[in-house]
C-alpha cells in the first residue's frame, strides 16, 4: 500500500474532525474536575441527549440544525444542573468510588430514558450542505467538517473569555485551584460546582449537535465509549487542564482515525485504550498530572 | 467471629440452594436463572475481593472471557468440558491479571477504573479479529456443554456441580479474608500510607488479590459459558463489567454476603420486572436502585437492619 499525500491528508482531517467531538467532551470534564474534583463518567450520556435534543427540534422545525446548537446548549446545561444537585452533590467527599458508581447508574438511567423516548433504532440526519466539499489540495473536504471544526473554535474561545474575564470565570478558576481559600474570601462554592456542571454539561450538549449534524449515526448508547475516552484524554493532557484537553483530544482523533485506517476499523476504540495503559505504565499519574489528584 | 444469627441464617440459605431443585418443581426456565445467578454470585465475590483491597476495576469482563475462551478452546479439542479445563481457564485469567495487575496496582481510582475497562475493549478486538482463526471471530464458537444435554437431569446437575463451585469459592474468600492477609487488604484500602508504615508491602498484597480475583473470575466465566454453550466476543461486553459492580454495591460492597444478597435479590426484581414486559424501563430501575443506595445506603442492603435500629434508638432519644 503505497502512502500518499492524499490518504494522509484525509485521515488527517477526520481526525481533526473527530478530536472535536473528544475536546469538548474532554474540556467539560476537566472543567467539572477542576472544580468539583469528580469525574462524571456518564458525560457522554449528555452528548447523546444533546444529539437526539437536535435531532427532534430539526424534525419538528425544519430551520437549519446548526442554530439550534445555541437551544440544545441551554436545556443540557440545565439537565446538568438538575444532575449535579440530585446525584453528585450528595456524595461529595465520601470517597472516589461512589461517584463511578453513581456515573454508572446514571449511564443506565439516561440511556434507556432515551430508548423509551426515542426508541433505540439508529438513525441519520441530512446536513443541508452535506453536498458542498471545497478542494483542498488532492481531497475534496466536506464544508460540514469545517464548521465543525470552526464552531468547536469558537466554543473553546468563548470558554475562555468567561474563565479569564468575568468575574464569574474568576470565582470558577478560583474554586478550582483552592476550594477552602475560595469560600475563604466569600466565593459560594456550592454555586460554582454547579455552574461549572451546567457549563460542562451545555458543552458536552453542543458536542451532540455537532455529532448529528454532521450526519454521524446516533441512538441511545453513543455516548459511553465517546466519553470514556474523553476521560482517558484529559489523564494524559492533566487532569483539570483545558490546554492538556485541547491537545490530547486532538491526538486521540488523528491516532484513532490512522489506527482504523491502517489497521482496521475495529481497533478504532482499542487503540485509544492502547495509547492510556502505554502511557500510564510508564507514568502513573498521566503525562501531566503531578500528584494524580 | 460468627454470631448465632448469622449461623443460622447461613443455614437456611444453604437449605433453600441444597433445596431448590426439587421446590422449583424442576422448572428450565427458574433452574436456568437460578444457574446464572449463582455464576454472578461467584463472578460478583471475585469482584468484591479485589474491593476489599481497595481497588475497583471496570473491566472484570476481560477475566470472565478469558477463564470462557481457554477453557472452551481446551474442550473443544478435548470434546468435552471438565474440571480440568475450566481450572486451567482460571489459571489463564489470574496469570493475565497478574500481568495486567503489575500495572494497576501502582494506579489510583480513576486510573485504575480506566485502564481495566480499556483492556477488556482491546482484549475483545485481540480476539475477534487477531485471533479470530481460535476464536471463531464475532460469530463465535459453540462451546462444550458442563454436563451433556444426553445426561437425564443434566440441569438439576449443572445446578450442583455449579452451587458446589460457588460455595467453595466463597468459602475460600472467607477464610483469606479471615486470615492476615484479610488484615493486610483491610489495611492497604483504609490508609495506604499507614499500612506500608506498618511494614505491610502494599504493591505485593494489591497483585495478589488481583490474582486471586482473576482467578475466580476466569473460573465464573468458564462456567458460564459452558452453562450456555456458546462464547463470542460479548463476552467482553461493558454490561460483563458492570453488573458484578453493581450487584456488589447494591448487596454491601467488601462484604462476604454482600454479593450473593445483591445479586439474589437483583435477579428476582430484575426477572420480575422482565414478567411485567418492562424493558428499558428495567434498566431505568436498577440504574436508579444503585444512585439511590450509593447516596442512602452506602454500605448496602446488608447495612440495612442496622441503619433502621439506629435509626429507632435515635427516635427514641428525641
Amino acid at each position: 500500500m503505497a502512502l500518499d499525500v492524499g490518504v494522509l491528508l484525509q485521515v488527517l482531517f477526520w481526525g481533526l474532525y473527530a478530536g472535536c467531538i473528544y475536546i469538548l467532551l474532554a474540556t467539560g470534564l476537566t472543567l467539572i474536575f477542576g472544580v468539583m474534583k469528580i469525574v462524571n463518567f456518564a458525560h457522554g450520556e449528555l452528548l447523546m441527549l444533546g444529539a437526539y435534543i437536535t435531532a427532534t427540534v430539526f424534525a419538528l422545525t425544519g430551520i437549519n440544525p446548526y442554530s439550534i446548537i445555541l437551544l440544545t446548549m441551554l436545556i443540557l446545561g440545565v439537565i446538568g444542573i438538575a444532575i449535579e444537585r440530585s446525584s453528585f452533590r450528595p456524595i461529595l467527599g465520601t470517597g472516589k468510588l461512589n461517584e463511578i458508581f453513581i456515573s454508572l447508574g446514571l449511564i443506565y438511567v439516561i440511556q434507556n430514558a432515551a430508548a423509551l423516548i426515542w426508541g433505540d433504532e439508529r438513525q441519520v440526519l441530512t446536513s443541508p450542505y452535506q453536498t458542498i466539499t471545497i478542494p483542498l489540495g488532492p481531497i475534496q473536504m466536506p464544508v460540514d467538517y469545517l464548521i465543525i471544526i470552526m464552531v468547536t473554535g469558537l466554543i473553546l474561545v468563548g470558554l475562555t473569555l468567561l474563565l479569564k474575564k468575568t468575574s464569574l470565570g474568576k470565582a470558577i478558576r478560583a474554586t478550582s485551584q483552592n476550594r477552602k481559600g475560595a469560600q475563604i474570601v466569600g466565593i459560594d462554592v456550592e454555586r460554582m460546582d454547579m455552574i461549572t456542571f451546567g457549563i460542562g454539561a451545555g458543552i458536552a450538549g453542543a458536542a451532540g449537535t455537532l455529532w448529528v449534524v454532521s450526519g454521524q449515526v446516533f441512538s441511545p448508547y453513543i455516548g459511553s465509549i465517546p466519553a470514556i475516552k474523553a476521560f482517558a484524554i484529559i489523564i494524559l493532557g492533566g487532569l483539570g487542564s483545558i490546554p492538556g484537553a485541547i491537545i490530547g483530544g486532538l491526538i486521540y482523533g488523528i491516532a484513532e482515525n490512522g489506527a482504523a485506517y491502517f489497521l482496521g476499523g475495529a481497533w478504532k476504540d482499542a487503540i485509544s485504550f492502547l495509547i492510556l495503559i502505554v502511557v500510564l505504565i510508564f507514568r502513573p499519574t498521566g503525562l501531566f498530572g503531578e500528584s494524580g489528584e | 467471629m460468627l454470631g448465632r444469627i448469622s449461623w443460622i441464617s447461613i443455614g437456611i440459605a444453604l437449605a433453600i440452594a441444597v433445596l431448590f431443585p426439587p421446590l422449583s418443581g424442576m422448572s428450565f426456565h427458574v433452574l436456568n436463572v437460578a444457574i446464572i445467578m449463582l455464576i454472578f454470585i461467584l463472578f460478583s465475590s471475585a469482584w468484591n475481593f479485589l474491593a476489599y483491597s481497595g481497588q475497583a476495576s471496570l473491566g472484570h469482563a476481560a477475566f470472565f472471557g478469558i477463564g470462557g475462551y481457554i477453557s472452551t478452546i481446551l474442550a473443544r479439542s478435548a470434546g468435552y468440558a471438565s474440571f480440568a479445563t475450566i481450572l486451567v481457564g482460571g489459571c489463564v485469567a489470574a496469570f493475565v491479571g497478574f500481568l495486567l495487575g503489575l500495572t494497576c496496582v501502582r494506579l489510583k481510582e480513576w486510573f485504575l477504573a480506566m485502564v481495566t475497562f480499556g483492556f477488556a475493549v482491546i482484549l475483545q478486538v485481540v480476539v475477534a479479529t487477531t485471533l479470530s482463526e481460535t476464536t471463531g471471530g464475532w460469530d463465535g464458537m459453540i462451546s462444550p456443554r458442563l454436563i451433556p444435554i444426553s445426561v437425564d437431569n443434566y440441569l438439576v446437575i449443572e445446578y450442583y456441580v455449579i452451587l458446589a463451585a460457588t460455595i467453595v469459592s466463597i468459602v475460600a474468600i472467607y477464610l483469606i479474608i479471615r486470615s492476615r492477609a484479610g488484615l493486610a487488604f483491610a489495611a492497604i484500602r483504609e490508609n495506604e500510607v499507614e499500612a506500608q508504615a506498618a511494614g505491610i508491602n502494599p504493591v505485593s498484597w494489591k497483585l495478589i488479590a488481583f490474582t486471586i480475583s482473576s482467578f475466580l473470575a476466569g473460573i465464573s466465566g468458564a462456567l458460564m459459558v459452558h452453562h450456555i454453550g456458546f462464547i463470542s466476543p460479548e463476552v467482553f461486553s461493558a454490561e460483563n463489567s458492570f453488573w458484578p459492580v453493581i450487584y456488589s454495591i447494591f448487596g454491601g460492597l467488601g462484604t462476604i454476603s454482600g454479593p450473593i444478597i445483591g445479586t439474589t435479590i437483583l435477579t428476582i426484581v430484575w426477572d420480575g420486572l422482565k414478567e411485567l414486559g418492562l424493558t428499558y424501563e428495567r434498566f431505568i430501575i436498577i440504574g436508579l436502585l444503585l444512585i439511590i443506595v450509593v447516596i442512602f445506603l452506602p454500605r448496602g442492603l446488608v447495612s440495612l437492619p442496622e441503619k433502621i435500629r439506629e435509626r429507632r434508638a435515635q427516635r427514641k432519644k428525641e
